[in-house]
């Protein structure tokens, strides 16, 4: 009994404002009905339009400026942008800047300067690899010798990667530090990669699987059975030199010539 | 009287520098070292660094990703670079307020930051107020502390501490009587030293300048950033000296080889039975008689001097639990409800108070899943240097930011600083005609010679050949149990498929001899008959134990191998941090070259035991910076992974 005067006491207060907005409602148009439906589907669609816009705008519209650490990412960066020379350290985040491309469209994209660091390099990557329309891969070519594994393991590394095997965005190494003496020439580093992915299709494959069951990446480079050549993968792939300390020193012109051409045609 | 002065942003363009007169070097290369030593590896807790004859102090801005850096000679002690830093931070970012609030380097790059006279004035006026204070002219012996405490007070006891406290109090009264109580008179005084020495509640008796004296000294003290040391061991005209840790004497290790020569038993082949016999006659008989009756007690003969050591670290310990615990703030609840929804939205700057109560909570987690103690809090001491002062995003809490730059602190302290790939580095000794040499080491019961066996394993199947070295001579069944091994593995691939050769030899020499010796004769016998790959396992050996991480040392100092691996076990937990410090410890200490051979990299086994208690991995990468090459899951030869940055982490983060 108790609870059916509390039942009634809890509808009470509610049932007059439900009648009156169904009173209401009948009372309307049902195009009037129709109309707020609409605007809301119009409000949900406009969002979601808006959002895949925008997102597809910021995809494959940067180009990353990787390499071990040293190689001369952040003073190329500075280079390509201002022209100037800036003392730089070892960088712990990026940079990034729009960048107007030397072609007579005038075309600008993102130029993003990654940290070479080891320890930071793999979760730079990861953050910024689907967005790649390009990369631009910087050796030492005075140091090559002694670091040619690294730089194979890391370049092997890219291109294995999925977003980058499924993007296919185009490479260009540029093998900076040419005004050392001791620099090898772009002809010279592109054989001795070639040689070394070519070993590294063998141990990397053979490698370990992670404790957690997951494999590593499966994509095969060049093809089966032939030696590796660049020219075997599926991007564009330029091998170009470069210097961007100049060779008359720190107050110099800088010597990217070529590269600013290869970016002039993406 | 600085070297230089850097400020650069955390992308590499150096915004601004300042290189004293007369100095030529650049200082691109001790920056450099700076940032990979300190700031990427996750060792931000304290702010200066040493480099070569230069001391490096820092300071991050979070707010506008900017690092300071300033470098001076390590003899000079300048004490005004730490306040000198703040205030050229404050006045940088005063100045260039606009320029620095664009997002994007481009304005960076383009605009030219012309502090020299802002700096120049800042460092007079540091300078000046740094002379102004004076040198601080030595008290004399009447009126130092020393005078008025008794001479029993300052008699160490073995219930150290308590004793000088007792001195206090015992201060406060003498002061009362006189200072001329019992001064004792036939000491030497060290004034400055006393200076350094905590100072008691004895501010009574003291005059106002005295007083003055003090507070100054305790004020240059803090800004020195001396650490408080204990009272310091005067030249006591104490009766008892103080009692030294006793020499441990290992029972059977490194006194007499004769009694451990089990060779002329050894049996060659698998008549087991028969060995048996022959085992228990060729036995010395040393240990004959010492197992009869009751089983003794553990014994601590010599743990005087290590129990109050330990009793000395847990004091530490607690008094840093009590004091961070002290430091939790107090928020009322509206005061708390308001901050919430301040947090919530808006721009809101990190400050260190904000951080506080999540890091504690981060600590715990962190030591909960295993990380060694003194870790989890470098760790969280790190990332809140990093976040401080830093401008949280909108609808992003405290909380979530502070989880955010842990994990991603973790995530890097975890990545391999250089290049990990066996196989290939065993290719190229290959090339090079000469073998790869491992080397296992690690504490007694770890799973060095079962993960020895799973790595040989992984190798064969990759086409190399393998000798494996016994120099572990001391362990019963070590030499007998690598030989079962080897012939399991020669009869999963037999030397019919691999080209008439047996892919896996064992080199051994019985037991009691010298490991260093037998690995040398190993290795060249592998050059010899062109072995891809040498694996060379040692006995286990705690940490502590001098003689055998001296031979220890010898081993890897004589025969150079190309990879020293650290075999530790993923459920060690604070230990790990000890084992790993004295082994490197003892391995640069006995090696004769400049540059000497440390543990290169790490192999994590028993892995399949621990569930989500993953810490120990954190542990040794933090603490030797070397990658973990292995893990070990289980006891057959298939069980060997590599390990996965990302998923540990992510486990280790987990709730």
């Amino acid at each position: 009994m108790e609870d059916d005067i509390d039942v009634k006491a809890g509808e009470n207060p509610f049932q007059p404002y439900l009648d009156a907005l169904r009173n209401e409602l009948e009372h309307q148009d049902p195009v009037f009905i129709i109309g707020i439906i609409f605007s809301l589907a119009v409000v949900v669609i406009t969002f979601v339009l808006l959002k895949y816009f925008l997102s597809s705008k910021t995809v494959q519209s940067a180009v990353l400026l990787v390499g071990l650490c040293d190689s001369g990412k952040t003073l190329l960066f500075s280079r390509l942008l201002s022209g100037k020379f800036r003392k730089t350290q070892t960088s712990i985040t990026d940079n990034s800047a729009p960048y107007k491309a030397k072609n007579e469209k005038g075309s600008s994209w993102t130029l993003i300067d990654l940290p070479g660091h080891d320890g930071l390099r793999p979760q730079y990557v990861e953050k910024f690899k689907s967005a790649a329309r390009a990369i631009v891969f910087v050796v030492d070519s005075a140091i090559f010798q002694k670091e040619v594994r690294d730089v194979a393991e890391f370049l092997y590394f890219l291109l294995t990667d999925s977003a980058v095997s499924r993007n296919v965005p185009s490479l260009i190494v540029a093998c900076n530090k040419q005004d050392i003496t001791m620099a090898k020439s772009a002809k010279l580093i592109q054989q001795q990669l070639e040689k070394e992915m070519n070993t590294l299709r063998v141990t990397r494959s053979a490698a370990l699987g992670t404790q957690d069951g997951s494999a590593g990446s499966s994509v095969h480079l060049g093809k089966k059975g032939k030696d590796f050549e660049f020219s075997q993968l599926p991007m564009m792939v330029e091998f170009l030199e470069c210097s961007a300390r100049g060779s008359k020193g720190e107050n110099g012109q800088a010597d990217i010539g070529s590269l600013e051409k290869s970016l002039a045609k993406l | 009287m600085l070297d230089f002065f850097t400020i650069f942003s955390k992308g590499g363009i150096v915004l601004w520098c300042f290189q004293g007169t007369g100095v030529t070097e650049s200082f691109t290369g001790p920056v450099n070292a700076l940032i990979r030593s300190v700031i990427l590896q996750e060792r931000s807790g304290n702010n200066s660094y040493t480099h070569d004859a230069l001391s490096l102090k820092y300071k991050l801005d979070n707010e506008f990703e900017l690092v300071f850096v300033v470098g001076f000679q390590k003899i000079l002690t300048l004490t005004y670079v730490d306040k000198f830093i703040d205030d050229v931070q404050l006045h940088f970012r005063d100045r260039y307020k606009n320029e620095l609030e664009q997002k994007g380097a481009l304005t960076l790059l383009n605009s030219i930051f012309a502090f020299e006279d802002d700096f120049k004035m800042l460092l007079r006026e540091a300078e000046e107020s740094s002379k102004a204070r004076g040198p601080t002219s030595m008290r004399s012996f009447n009126a130092s502390l020393k005078s008025q405490k008794t001479v029993k007070s300052m008699i160490e006891t073995k219930g150290g501490d308590k004793g000088k406290e007792q001195g206090g109090k015992k201060n406060k009264n003498a002061k009362k009587e006189a200072p001329a109580a019992e001064p004792v008179k036939g000491e030497k005084v060290k004034a400055p030293a006393s200076a350094q020495k905590t100072v008691e509640n004895g501010n009574q008796g003291l005059t106002q300048e005295e007083i003055i004296q003090k507070k100054r000294e305790e004020f240059i003290r803090k800004r020195m950033g001396a650490p408080v040391e204990k009272p310091s061991k005067s030249p006591k005209p104490a009766k008892e000296k103080p009692k030294g840790k006793e020499k441990r004497v290992w029972t059977l290790g490194g006194s007499s080889t004769k009694e451990l020569d089990y060779s002329q038993s050894n049996g060659n082949g698998a008549h087991a039975a028969g060995d048996q016999g022959l085992d228990a006659q060729a036995d010395p008989g040393m240990q004959l008689s010492s197992m009869k009756g009751d089983l003794l007690a553990v014994d601590y003969e010599s743990s005087e001097g290590d129990e109050e050591e330990e009793e000395g670290e847990d004091a530490v310990e607690r008094v840093v639990v009590v004091d961070t615990s002290k430091k939790i703030p107090k928020k009322g609840a509206i005061g708390g409800m308001f901050g919430m929804l301040k947090g919530l939205v808006g721009s809101k700057s990190l400050s260190q108070e904000d951080m506080e109560p999540v890091l504690e909570k981060m600590r715990d987690h962190l030591i909960a899943k295993n990380v060694a103690a003194e870790i989890a809090s470098q760790l969280c001491d790190s990332v809140a240097k990093k976040l401080e002062g830093k401008v949280m995003g909108t609808f992003t809490t405290v909380a979530s930011t502070v989880k955010g730059a842990l994990q991603d602190s973790l995530v890097q302290i975890l990545q391999p600083k250089r290049r990990v790939d066996i196989l290939r580095d065993v290719l190229e000794a290959r090339s090079q005609h000469r073998p790869f040499v491992i080397t296992f080491c690690g504490v007694n019961g770890v799973g060095k010679s079962t993960n020895l066996a799973k790595i040989s394993f992984w190798l064969i199947e990759n086409g190399f050949t393998v000798l494996i070295a016994a120099c572990d001579t001391f362990r019963a069944g070590a030499v007998e149990q690598l030989r079962t091994h080897q012939r399991r593995l020669n009869s999963l691939h037999p030397p019919q498929d691999h080209g008439g050769r047996p892919v896996v030899q064992l080199y051994e020499k019985g037991y009691g001899k010298d490991a260093a010796g037998i690995a040398m004769e190993a290795i060249a016998y592998a050059r010899n008959q062109a072995f891809d790959v040498v694996l060379v396992d040692t006995a286990g050996r705690m940490q502590d134990n001098t003689p055998l991480m001296t031979a220890l040392a010898k081993l890897i100092a004589v025969n150079m191998p190309d990879l020293v691996l650290f075999v530790g076990e993923a459920l060690v937990g604070n230990e790990a941090v000890d084992q790993l410090v004295k082994f490197n410890q003892a391995l640069a200490d006995h090696s004769m070259s400049d540059k000497p051979r440390l543990i290169d990299g790490i192999v994590l086994t028993k892995f399949d035991t621990i569930d989500d208690k993953v810490g120990a991995a954190i542990s040794m990468t933090y603490i030797t910076g070397q990658p973990i090459v292995f893990v070990g899951t289980g006891q057959t030869y298939n069980d060997l992974r590599s390990l996965n940055a990302r998923a540990v982490v992510g486990a280790l983060m987990k709730a």
